[in-house]
């Protein structure tokens, strides 16, 4: 107790607070930015951190890290252009939202939920890390197979008004992700001699194209022609969401935090898979499921409150075990390493005044993005005030220099723009672009680790079921499938 | 006969003076070199250690030239893109690159037809760093020597997994190279990166790791990890507790580098300047520092030497490859 105690004597100084409102600002900007990830931010931080103190350096990432989280979610409502892949389980439900006007009230819920879930994550992190560590370790090959399933069942639900489109959207998703150097031989596979396609069809240029560049065009068609543009959002309501609604996501923000802190643990799974599931579950316990996708604030709770529990869950095996949970984190670990931190148990001993710096400074940087954002949502909803033809080429050239910055490589910007124009599309045709991105990102951690649990197990299927860990995944998959189906049955009995 | 020497007089004075510019250009290229930003090619992605490793030597590297050196990251096809733009930079100078031995010098044989780049392209200009290869258990793996390793992958071949961090690369010929040596048939499971694949060993999903000495060089000194070999001459300081493959009787060499390259037609004396600013730096103990805080290796390799050293593992590999290939065609 004592520690944190010191440790929160280090936070409370000149430079460390101005550290962390910088901080905080550059994250919340970098997140909303399509391109510029959380893992890019804070690798671009680690150079300005070498001249600095440990704490002070540990305090600049860390709030750089939580709020680049959170800053997706701003445009991922107002503009239906995630920053990251983090976000766009928001913009299913932020951006119908503002469309009707509550743009404010959904970026309030946004903030709030990121707030929950945020603190959760470092509360369980200050309590319970080590314990919780070995989570990271039961995870073999055969759980992240059933723990991607578990993932891509989120296409069921984001597709259920299309259901025969969307599966067509996430079966070209698979396809897609099948591009590249197999990584068990070295085969290449539709690849067609690209180079730059040896690593897999580059997941955030697909999103960027998908979701941002699409919207981009949308906005600049005369609205005759246009799906969107005809109908611009309203502005009107609440910054806050209501405290009626705040208690009925409640549980959702629970569960959801729950969800995102333990799939943050994971190093093999990523932000994306905590809040697909968040989604779906939330979508799942609902009374009125059919409102998801719609507008359903509770929709936009459940994915950024595990988005940002996902933050403090990554921390866990990287400050315990010294094994990243996440890209983000081997960027810490490389920052760590260069002030003389070892990750490890001796960060908690010999160390533990500067880490607890750290998670104190999570929870600081939590709570000022918070206030950060709840001030500024009644100024940014006048984005959407924009004409179009001003706020779309605004949006692609942000896109395109965003998808350039990744790597620098002229292939992905023409990739971008290909998936503008197949966004543009499939909007307009009424094919849902989501089940794309989810089978794009799911795809891979699936067949990787469906064959080393193969290679494993020596082509043994029932590795899957004699786990005790695998089984009860397996378990929870087949309910959130079938149930859905037998709530329907029931409810039409009893309309009878 | 005296216009004779005259003509020669001045042929001589022509000539002397012909060199005395020529002399004086270069060496003023030399001496003007650098006047403006240099940009440092890393083919990996921002954070990683190749990256690190990039921008650590950047910020020293422009003490000593008095000029900005960018990092620019153009990760993609496991480096290969990053060496493309390299080979084809304009060979200025301005234009550096980190390299990765063994990789680089493999795709031009493994990808043999798609390869954008050839060895002649890259002119190698020093080695920085030498990471060994480590073959680990975890703590409570009852396999304590290589011997008994060896000795259960021969009885029992089917209970023993090992992971490589990606087909090709380095993790995955060293451990090729081992089994190769033993005479044994390992089944590999290819991780994407040390993370994943460090929390699979301590999970008890894999039986062996194949990595590098800096990646598992803290799990092995919290006793968490077992080190079966370092695959290196001699014993390793940081890991004085972990035998080499020699000792125990199987001859296996190998380890990641990571050097600077130039594309192959920068005149000499900016090569030499450059030569001797990463010199400097190498010399520099507060860059040492920095690398053994890192638990990065350093391991010095100049010029021509360096040179050599790419091109005889190029040749060593490529017999090999031309043996028994170790990707599907």
């Amino acid at each position: 107790m004592d520690i944190l105690f010191t440790a929160l004597g280090n936070l409370v100084t000149p430079m460390a607070l101005l550290t962390l409102l910088l901080g905080t600002l550059a994250g919340m900007a970098i997140g909303s930015l399509p391109g510029l990830s959380s893992t890019m931010g804070v690798a671009l931080c680690i150079p300005i951190t070498f001249s600095m103190p440990p704490d002070l350096a540990l305090i600049l990432l860390g709030a750089v890290y939580v709020s680049s989280v959170y800053g997706g979610s701003i445009t991922a409502i107002l503009l239906r252009t995630p920053g990251t892949d983090a976000s766009i389980a928001t913009a299913l439900d932020g951006y119908p939202l503002a469309m009707a006007g509550r743009g404010g009230e959904a970026i309030g819920m946004a903030t709030l939920a990121s707030l929950f879930g945020g603190l959760f994550s470092v509360i369980v992190l200050i309590t319970i890390a080590p314990p919780l560590s070995t989570v990271a370790l039961a995870f073999g090959p055969q759980e992240y197979t059933v723990l991607a399933i578990f993932g891509l069942v989120t296409i069921v639900g984001v597709a259920s008004d299309q259901p025969i489109k969307g599966v067509l959207s996430a079966a070209i998703g698979l396809i897609l992700a099948s591009v590249g150097l197999d990584a068990f031989t070295g085969a290449q596979r539709f690849t067609f001699g690209q180079r730059e396609l040896f690593d897999g069809v580059p997941l955030l240029p697909v999103l960027i194209g998908l979701f941002s560049v699409s919207q981009a065009f949308n906005l600049c068609v005369p609205k005759s022609a246009g799906v969107l543009s005809s109908k611009r959002p309203q502005l009107q309501g609440r910054n806050l969401p209501l405290w009626s609604d705040m208690k009925r996501c409640l549980r959702t923000l629970l569960r959801s935090s729950v969800i995102g802190s333990v799939v943050g643990i994971l190093p093999g799974a990523g932000t994306s898979i905590a809040s697909f599931i968040s989604y779906n579950e939330a979508r799942r316990h609902s009374n009125t499921p059919e409102k998801f996708g719609k507008g359903e604030l509770e929709g936009v709770a459940a994915s950024e409150s595990a988005n940002n529990a996902v933050t403090g869950g990554t921390l866990i095996p990287t400050l315990t075990l010294g094994i990243p949970g996440n890209a983000v984190t081997a960027v810490f670990i490389g920052g760590l390493t260069i002030h003389g931190l070892i990750p490890g148990p001796s960060l908690f001993t010999q160390h533990a005044e500067t880490t607890y710096t750290l998670i104190l400074s999570l929870l600081l940087a939590n709570i000022l993005f918070a206030i950060l954002g709840l001030w500024l949502c009644r100024y940014l909803v006048i984005v959407t005030k924009v004409p179009g033809a001003v706020l779309g080429p605004m949006i692609l050239v942000f896109s395109v220099i965003g998808t350039y910055a990744l790597r620098n490589e002229i292939f992905d910007v023409w990739l971008v723009i290909a998936f503008g124009v197949v966004g543009y599309f499939m909007e307009r045709w009424r094919y849902p672009a989501a089940p794309l991105v989810i089978a794009l990102i799911l795809g891979p951690i699936l067949e990787v680790n469906f064959r080393r649990s193969m290679q494993i197990s020596h082509w043994d299927l029932t590795t899957f079921f004699t786990r005790p860990l695998s089984l009860t995944l397996c378990v929870l998959v087949v309910l959130a499938l079938a149930y859905p189906l037998w709530n329907q049955w029931r409810r039409r009995n009893a309309q009878q | 006969m005296k216009a004779n020497i005259k003509f020669k007089q001045k042929l001589i004075l022509s000539a002397m003076t012909a060199i005395l510019v020529g002399g004086l250009s270069t060496l003023a290229v030399a001496k003007d070199f650098p006047n403006k930003p240099i940009q440092l090619i890393v083919a990996f992605g921002a954070g990683g250690s190749t990256d690190t490793m990039a921008r650590i030597f950047a910020k020293y590297a422009e003490e000593e030239l008095g000029q900005r050196v960018v990092v620019v990251n153009r990760p993609g096809a496991g480096g290969e893109l990053g060496w493309v733009h390299l080979a084809n930079a304009a060979p200025d100078g301005y234009t550096l690159g980190l390299i990765n031995s063994p990789v680089v010098e493999v795709y031009p044989f493994t990808r043999e037809g798609s390869v954008g780049y050839s060895l002649d392209d890259i002119r190698p200009l020093a080695n920085i760093i030498t990471d060994p290869g480590v073959l680990a258990v975890a703590a409570n793996s009852p396999y304590q020597t290589l011997e008994s390793f060896v000795t259960a992958v021969q009885e029992n071949p089917r209970s023993v997994v090992v992971s490589h961090e990606g087909i090709g690369g380095d993790d995955h010929l060293a451990a090729l190279n081992f089994a190769k040596e033993a005479d044994i048939d390992l089944n590999f499971v290819s991780y994407s990166g040390n993370a994943e694949a460090t929390a699979a060993l301590l999970g008890g999903h894999i039986t062996a790791f194949q990595g590098n000495m800096s990646e598992v060089v803290n799990q092995i000194n919290e006793g968490k990890v077992r080190g079966l070999a370092v695959w290196s001459n001699e014993r390793i300081d940081a890991i004085s507790q972990v035998p080499t493959g020699k000792e125990q009787g199987y001859d296996v060499l190998a380890a990641a580098s990571r050097g600077f390259a130039v594309p192959a037609g920068v005149s000499q004396p900016v090569y030499d300047k450059l030569l001797s600013v990463t010199r400097e730096v190498v010399e520099n103990p507060e860059f040492l520092a920095e690398m053994a805080q890192l638990n990065m290796p350093v391991n010095p390799i100049y010029g021509q030497d360096y040179v050599d050293f790419i091109h005889e593992s190029h040749d060593r590999l490529k017999a090999l490859w031309d043996q028994e290939p170790w990707i599907e065609q």
